[in-house]
């Protein structure tokens, strides 16, 4: 062979060699990589399985807990006893529900499970607090708790069989959890939905559970009280909407939805205003029965802070009087960023009603309101017959843990979790360096709640 | 073709070294040594492990005191440590403590400075980041509407992270840092101080990208940006 001919053959094995190895170390490498990956994606869902089954088997144990505290709740005697074990069954609903909520099965699936589960324990909840009293169950209630004792038992069963078929591995959490693998979608994931499901439909004759407790049924139906007028067309109501910002600064106003559900229709729109760019609009929710303001929200850049957090009172209230809203005092107040959010309160009689709430939100460089919120108002508002107070202020102060200071007193009507009213009175008072607000039932002198008041240095807020 | 063979063999080593790595990384407690006064997760797996094999008898608590001392040096005897009393990296080892890497926080520390104002502003801006303030605060409604109805976790961390319940969270999208000029904070606390502009909704989607067939069944009762609200 020529020099020429040798030298190409050379080349051509030196660089097939190169290239193998090249290749083979090339593949090797990703090689490598992609299981080291597989395996750790392995590890991960497997600790996510474990933390599935962990939720999982914690909320069998305490819906079976539940089933059984709402058995013995039937039988005891006293109602001391009684109202130990219904807050238990309370506390191990609640564990319960918060495990459930940790369960990657879609949410319509459970949505009835996790309702049963929140309403039980805020039934017995209420019932415990009926029972401390010294009351005992009412027939109804009895009844009431058997069935709910019986929708118990049959999801008991349809968890515990879940369960079994969970521990004969044919079902996998991580597999439920994990999308993109539509590939490797197996039957067990369709299973446990199903299974789910069933659960899901013994509840077809749930009862609508009526009760003092903030998950009653009632509330999602309550009539608004403090609507007054006429049903308008959105054209009618628009005019509140200018009347609101007035006609001069108003450039354009426009409907943007319509809200034709009950309890509370409403009308959206969305304001442009004279002296400020297109694109800062203020939106607003007009009632459609009386054209009252539901809630503005005006997203105004506030530069700085040019008035006092007095001031800024003054002039929502003076808002507040112009707009309908009489007689307000105000209450609370948060000041961020430069705005003040100040919750104002009715008051009738020299009594402060708290459910009639109305919040402002007060721009703190020129006193403009670019925010208010009133559905508290709406829905309570009315003139009440407040009757005489059947304790007087001295008995009601002798109720009081004497260790408190007292700063201040008065009267006031507070609302309860389930939108009923509490006539009582007001004491703002110091123990320790804490400042807390007792309230005193003016009727029957018992100790309806006490809030600790917590001074920030953007406000105070109640806890 | 016997340079090719060697690395074909010395890959095929590699590979296998590689399926037998135990992954035990995940199990691998994140300091090297546990001396007293230490605390921590890794403090409570080695006294359960050393009350487990009869070393230790008092409470499993998270923190190396004496009893722990006490323990550490009787496992180190047993086992032909030097019995110092201090879990170094070849006593842990010897516990079983497979692969021990430089200090890293294996737990997830508590929500301490995390407000609820500070998650609902980063769940907002992880659904809602481009829309319309209206749009964002209604957001933040419907996550707070979600605490008070019975059918949903009563916690906002709970309604945010209940699993497959809102999509940023799912992908990551609420880990997004928020711009320092955007008003998803602001939204955050307008939605906390009550404000609702979708009086009461439940639920919300994106017409143009929803597919399950079961969000359509909800009653629609307004329309804000890009998004329907609905009961």
């Amino acid at each position: 062979m020529s020099i020429r001919e040798k030298l190409l053959d050379f080349k051509r094995r030196l660089s097939d060699r190169k290239m193998y190895s090249i290749v083979i170390v090339v593949i090797a490498a990703v090689a490598i990589w992609g299981i080291t990956q597989y395996k750790k994606a392995a590890d991960l869902r497997q600790e996510l399985d474990n933390q599935y089954n962990r939720a999982f088997y914690d909320m069998i144990g305490y819906v079976n807990n539940v089933e059984t505290l709402l058995v013995k709740s039937m039988i005891t005697s006293t109602p001391e006893k009684t109202a130990s074990i219904l807050q238990e069954a309370w506390r191990q609903a609640n564990l319960a529900q918060t495990n459930l909520g940790q369960l990657p099965v879609s949410q319509p699936v459970l949505a009835n499970t996790s309702k049963f589960l929140t309403q039980v324990g805020d039934l017995a909840y209420s019932l415990n607090n009926q029972n401390l009293d010294g009351k005992p169950l009412k027939d109804d209630q009895y009844n009431l708790i058997e069935k709910l004792h019986g929708f118990a038992v049959s999801l008991n069963k349809s968890l515990n069989d879940l369960q079994s078929q969970l521990a004969n591995g044919r079902l996998k959490w991580g597999e439920l959890a994990n999308k993109g693998t539509r590939l490797f979608k197996k039957t067990s994931q369709e299973m446990k939905m199903q299974q789910f499901e069933t659960i899901d439909k013994t509840f077809q004759e749930y009862p609508t559970l009526i009760y003092d407790g903030p998950f009653s049924d009632h509330l999602t139906t309550a009539e608004p009280k403090g609507i007054t007028g006429d049903m308008l067309s959105a054209e009618q109501a628009k005019e509140s909407v200018i009347k609101l910002f007035g006609k001069d600064k108003v450039k354009a106003v426009e409907l943007t939805g319509q809200n034709d559900n009950d309890p509370l229709r409403t009308f959206s729109y969305s304001v442009k205003f004279n002296n400020a760019s297109d694109d800062q609009i203020a939106t607003v929710g007009i009632t459609q029965k009386g054209g009252h303001v539901l809630w503005m929200l005006y997203n105004k850049p506030v530069a700085e802070k040019k008035i006092e957090m007095d001031e800024a009172k003054e002039l929502g209230k003076k808002f507040l009087e112009k707009h309908g809203f009489k007689g307000m005092v105000d209450t609370y107040y948060l000041a961020e960023d430069n705005t003040a959010t100040i919750n104002y309160a009715y008051q009738q009689d020299n009594v402060t009603i708290y459910p009639d709430l109305v919040k402002l939100k007060i721009a703190l460089d020129d006193g403009e309101i670019i925010g208010i919120e009133s559905k508290g108002y709406l829905y309570s508002h009315r003139e009440r017959d407040i009757p005489e107070p059947k304790i007087t202020q001295e008995e009601a102060r002798s109720k009081i843990n004497p260790r408190m200071e007292i700063l201040s007193s008065g009267l006031a009507i507070i609302p309860t979790d389930y939108k009923t009213e509490l006539f009582v009175y007001e004491f703002k008072g110091k123990v320790n360096d804490n400042d807390f607000l007792v309230y005193i039932n003016a009727e029957t002198g018992k100790e309806e709640d006490v809030l600790m008041i917590v001074n920030t240095p953007n406000g105070t807020l109640t806890m | 073709m016997r340079k090719a063979k060697i690395a074909l063999i010395i890959v095929l080593v590699m590979l296998l070294v590689s399926i037998s790595f135990d992954g035990g990384e995940y199990m691998a407690p994140s300091v090297p040594m546990l001396d007293l006064n230490s605390e921590g997760p890794d403090v409570s797996d080695m006294q359960q492990r050393l009350k487990n094999w009869g070393y230790y008898k008092g409470n499993i608590d998270g923190f190396f005191g004496w009893d722990t001392f006490f323990a550490v040096r009787e496992f180190q005897e047993s086992h032909g440590l030097e019995p110092t009393g201090i879990a170094d990296p070849k006593t842990l080892m010897a516990m079983g403590f497979t692969k021990l890497r430089r200090p890293r926080t294996v737990y997830a520390q508590s929500a301490k400075g995390i407000s609820e104002e500070q998650l609902l502003a980063r769940a907002i801006n992880g659904e809602a980041r481009g829309e319309p303030y209206e749009g964002q605060v209604a957001v933040g409604a419907v996550i707070l509407n979600r605490t008070r109805d019975p059918k949903f976790p009563k916690t906002i961390a709970g309604v945010i992270y209940q699993p497959g319940a809102f999509t940023a969270v799912s992908d990551g999208q609420i880990n997004v840092p928020i711009d320092s000029n955007s008003t998803v904070v602001k939204a955050a606390r307008d939605a906390l101080n009550g404000w609702d502009p979708t009086d009461g909704c439940l639920y919300y989607w994106n017409p143009a990208t929803a597919t399950s067939k079961w969000i359509w069944s909800r009653t629609i009762v307004k329309k804000i940006g890009k998004h329907y609200f609905g009961k």
